[in-house]
């Protein structure tokens, strides 16, 4: 085991950092805010933990605990101005504020090393720390899919004017968005370079974007458990690969391509579905009532499943809106 | 004055990949993030048949059209088509469509990278040779001439068909209520694939004459042209052909200036800059008027 560890650190450093850069994007596409701010977040707590450890002589923490900070605040600005946008304009609005980081990271001069970038970001950052705050992050990620919140932010996704109607502060769930998925896109950076010592322009470019949301289109867009799923495929497929040697990229787009077309909610929610499946025919073969079913793979994670499930259950059928309440709990 | 040249190329190159791109995203709402992979693969495909046979330049720009052509129908019906069929509504196939042309596009660009290891690859092998024309203190070379003709005679050629022609309307029709148009008689599926494949052919046009023009390209330059393109769309706001000649040349103009006022790493920026500052001050663009969506 302890050899696995020393010769995969590398990757298990990748996985952790890929994770949490896959959270960034995920939390606000789980609420229905189309932002790819996360990747953009990255570059500024990348350049940001590197200029402060190497010009400030910063702790790791330190520099991780500043800066994840900072990519919340930027974050929340960013929220503040682009709010009104929706749907495609918002995805290309922040798909255009990642590509500026790049730029402004590629003309700073001596503060970000130019074309070069920076390097020899050496700290006492630790792996059991990386793992922690990790684990943190996710763990919070996690709890914000359960409860109210959980079911809040379901409502928001997928029915704006419903939520609103019900008395949720959509605007605010959707600045809460941008700043969680700010905070998370700069701890994933910070930790990246505090891991690796290095970091240029074209680490945070285009394809930092394509890299996040394949790793969440593939893994499944509705649970972190999606992300996780993601996040493990893309680092560890390389090194599995290697048979194919230089086809690898092909058999990444084919991946991409059919799960984008054929997975809607990746590998997570084909999981989701095979358990409601063998639950239903479970269900039906013991004749239990299927009311009391409502575990975790049974759950609702959208309003048309809650229809679709309260329409399953067999009781009087009354008009749609009055079914769907008895299983969404929104207040 | 060789600087207004060379916005007047570079805007017509913009123009030629951007206009497709602009009616598949107002008519059919389509953005096809695969666009700049098509624009690549076709020019890449010209240049794998030119390392067998030598070729004029007629059947070089033709081959990159049927490529771009077919890369765009069969993107349509493969994944566009599949992803419209399965989602739940439009806002949801719009996003959708967006992912799905991302993850399409790494194909044919992980083809090309396999084979040219990532080094720029150009079409020098064709018996076209790139000439340059003095004219005064002038200096334009006839890839560029041929450029700015065909954008301009495309871009006036598709404005008038989409707005005089009985197919332009039923098109049109589409972008502002696709049911209705589907209840009026409108066969939508033949609609957008026809207007895909002409698309995709002006991606490809776009593609064989930029490499004609630059020399060689790498296989990633269709990602930032990408970026510009949308751009050029934002800026003379969507679905709109008078937005989308303006965005062009405005985009390649305003590029120029910084590239010759500064030291010239800014001009990535300039792009990028623009679709964030459009979308504040005026999110449907110069000449746009159709009403954004908002919630």
């Amino acid at each position: 085991m302890s050899s696995f560890y020393d010769s995969n650190l590398v990757l298990i450093q990748a996985t952790l950092t890929g994770l949490v850069l896959a959270l960034s994007v995920q939390v606000p596409l789980r609420m229905g805010v189309f932002s790819f701010a996360g990747a953009g977040s990255y570059g500024i707590g990348a350049y940001l933990a590197a200029i402060l450890v190497l010009k400030q002589d910063a702790p790791a923490l330190v520099a991780i605990a500043l800066t994840v900070v900072f990519a919340a605040f930027v974050g929340l600005l960013l929220g503040l101005v682009i709010f009104r946008l929706n749907g495609l304009y918002l995805a290309m609005a922040t798909v255009a504020f990642d590509l500026i980081i790049s730029v402004i990271a590629n003309n700073g001069g001596t503060l970000t090393g130019g074309a070069t970038g920076l390097y020899g970001v050496i700290t006492d950052f630790t792996m059991p720390t990386m793992l922690v705050l990790t684990l943190v992050a996710l763990f919070l990620v996690a709890l914000s899919e359960r409860g109210r919140t959980g079911r809040r932010v379901d409502a928001v996704r997928d029915d704006p004017e419903l939520a609103a109607s019900t008395g949720i502060k959509v605007r605010r769930y959707r600045l809460v968005a941008f700043v969680v998925s700010g905070a998370l896109g700069g701890l994933a950076g910070a930790m990246n370079v505090l891991v690796r010592s290095t970091v240029g322009p074209l680490d945070i470019g285009f394809g930092l974007i394509v890299l996040a949301l394949t790793m969440i289109i593939v893994g499944g867009s509705r649970s972190w458990k999606g992300a996780v799923i993601g996040a493990i495929i893309f680092t560890w497929l390389p090194d599995l690969l290697t048979v194919i040697g230089d086809w690898q990229e092909l058999v990444y787009g084919v991946m991409v391509a059919a799960a984008a077309i054929f997975l809607p909610r990746g590998i997570h929610g084909v999981v989701v579905d095979v358990k409601k499946w063998v639950q239903r025919t479970r269900r039906d073969r013991e004749g239990v009532p299927a009311v009391a079913l409502q575990d975790e793979g049974d759950r609702p994670t959208s309003l048309e499943e809650a229809v679709q499930q309260a329409e399953s259950v067999d009781r009087p059928a009354g008009p749609p809106v009055a079914r769907l309440a008895t299983h969404s709990e929104v207040k | 004055m060789q600087d207004l040249v060379s916005v007047v190329t570079v805007g017509s190159i913009y123009l030629l990949f951007a206009l497709g791109m602009s009616i598949t995203w107002g008519t059919i709402d389509i953005l096809n993030f695969g666009h700049g992979s098509i624009f690549m693969f076709s020019s890449f495909s010209a240049a794998l048949v030119l390392e067998r046979t030598e070729l004029g330049l007629v059947p070089v720009v033709l081959i990159g059209v049927v490529v771009g052509a077919l890369m765009s129908l069969l993107i349509q019906v493969v994944a566009f088509e599949q992803i419209i069929k399965r989602a739940k509504d439009k806002r949801a196939a719009e996003m959708q469509i967006l992912i799905g042309g991302i993850g399409v596009a790494i194909i044919p660009l992980a083809i090309a990278q396999n084979h040219t290891r990532s080094n720029p690859f150009g079409l020098s092998a064709s018996s076209f040779k790139v000439d340059t024309w003095v004219v005064g203190d002038l200096r334009i070379t006839n890839v560029a001439a041929l450029t700015v003709v065909l954008a301009v005679l495309l871009w006036a050629a598709s404005a008038v068909w989409l707005r005089r022609s009985r197919t332009g309307l039923a098109l049109r029709s589409i972008g502002v209520d696709a049911e209705t148009a589907g209840l009026m008689g409108v066969d939508r599926r033949k609609l957008a694939l026809a207007t895909m494949a002409v698309s995709g052919a002006m991606a490809g046009l776009a593609g064989v004459l930029f490499t004609f023009s630059l020399g060689a390209i790498t296989p990633e330059s269709g990602d930032t042209l990408l970026v510009k393109a949308f751009a050029c769309i934002i800026l003379g706001g969507v679905g709109s052909m008078v937005g989308i000649l303006f965005g062009s040349f405005f985009l390649a103009a305003a590029e120029t200036v910084i590239l010759t006022q500064t030291n010239g790493s800014w001009v990535e920026a300039v792009s990028f800059g623009l679709i964030f500052l459009v979308l504040l001050v005026r999110p449907a663009g110069a000449f746009g008027r159709k009403e954004v969506r908002r919630t």
